[in-house]
């Protein structure tokens, strides 16, 4: 058998800055995908998957008129998304811890600080491949499950007191 | 998806929903990722990126001189300049950036107001290093860290 294992797959980039959008769409082809599509913001990046298959996304954070927050949300909470599950990468210069927190919570797989490497990239790739996520849905969020420790003696989903909204169980312990 | 979204939380595992890749490609994909071949090419494609990414600075270098005043558009250029600076080889111009990020993301999340001699000596360093053609890292070092000491001092 021959090939990467990605030469099937349908990339999107979505990213207001165009020698960006060169170099990642130059990286995912080095690896092998080269059906890449590409937005200049979320509201378009929408419209692109509204019409074309995507397995992976790679996201900028800051654009307009919609950015790459509510371009996530949006993916994974739309009534008309076309796929709630793919993967999405944010890479982003706003490398803030509350910023970092905010990509999380909108429901980013993997989060990737500019300035970018290859190695880094690639890096973040291989744990989708890897180490699938498991999803979490509850009333405050529905995205990849925001823990990456697993705790073996705790066994509820639950983290955060946002995932007790109108839950009578909001007094249960939150690691 | 979420609106229908139960009381309590579910948990969804991954053989649960489609996946990007099946096991067998999933398996001669970590190899393409881990390969020479696949780093050699991507490496070249760092370089290519380089010459165009440092038009791009110099671009927002530019932005950001002329924004002045405008601290918001300030803070959106040199958070680009930051992104792309080590891209383009401009290590001195990044580590600038990066300290000027660092001091308007907290001034803004304690709900001060930058201040403005601060600010616009960060933006003359940036341009200074981003307009030089050689890359002082040492003399950058130098600067970034006079830069954090008095953003620090401000920034209390």
């Amino acid at each position: 058998m021959s090939g990467t294992g990605f030469e099937h797959l349908k990339a999107l980039i979505v990213e207001d800055n165009a020698h960006m959008r060169s170099l990642l769409r130059a990286l995912l082809n080095s690896v092998g995908i080269k059906d890449v599509a590409e937005a200049a913001h979320g509201a378009a990046a929408l419209e692109i998957l509204r019409e074309r298959r995507s397995d992976l996304v790679l996201s900028d954070m800051a654009m307009a008129p919609m950015d790459g927050l509510e371009f996530t949300r949006q993916v994974r909470n739309s009534e008309t998304s076309a796929n709630p599950f793919v993967p999405i990468i944010m890479i982003t210069g706003h490398t803030e811890r509350h910023r970092v927190e905010a990509a999380r919570d909108a429901g980013v797989t993997e989060f990737l600080a500019k300035p970018i490497t290859a190695g880094n990239l690639f890096s973040r790739i291989a744990l989708i491949v890897e180490r699938p996520r498991a999803f979490v849905r509850c009333e405050s969020y529905f995205g990849p499950d925001r823990r990456r420790r697993q705790i073996d003696s705790y066994a509820g989903p639950w983290r955060r007191a946002g995932d007790f909204k109108d839950d009578d169980s909001k007094d249960r312990e939150i690691r | 998806m979420s609106n229908s979204a139960p009381k309590t939380a579910q948990m969804i595992s991954p053989d649960a929903y489609p996946q990007m890749m099946g096991r067998q490609d999933g398996m001669r994909a970590m190899a393409a990722l881990r390969s020479g071949q696949t780093m050699a090419q991507a490496q070249v494609a760092m370089e290519e990126a380089a010459a165009p990414m440092k038009a791009a600075i110099l671009q927002y270098v530019d932005e950001m001189e002329a924004a002045g005043a405008d601290m918001r558009t300030v803070f959106d250029k040199v958070h680009e300049i930051r992104g792309f600076a080590a891209t383009a080889g401009l290590v001195t111009t990044g580590r600038i950036a990066e300290i000027l990020c660092r001091y308007m993301d907290e001034v803004e999340r304690m709900g001060k107001t930058p201040d403005g001699n601060l600010v616009a000596l960060h933006v003359s360093a940036i341009a200074r290093a981003a307009r030089t053609q050689e890359d002082d890292i040492q003399l950058g070092e130098q600067v970034a860290a006079e830069l954090t000491a008095l953003a620090r001092k401000l920034a209390r």
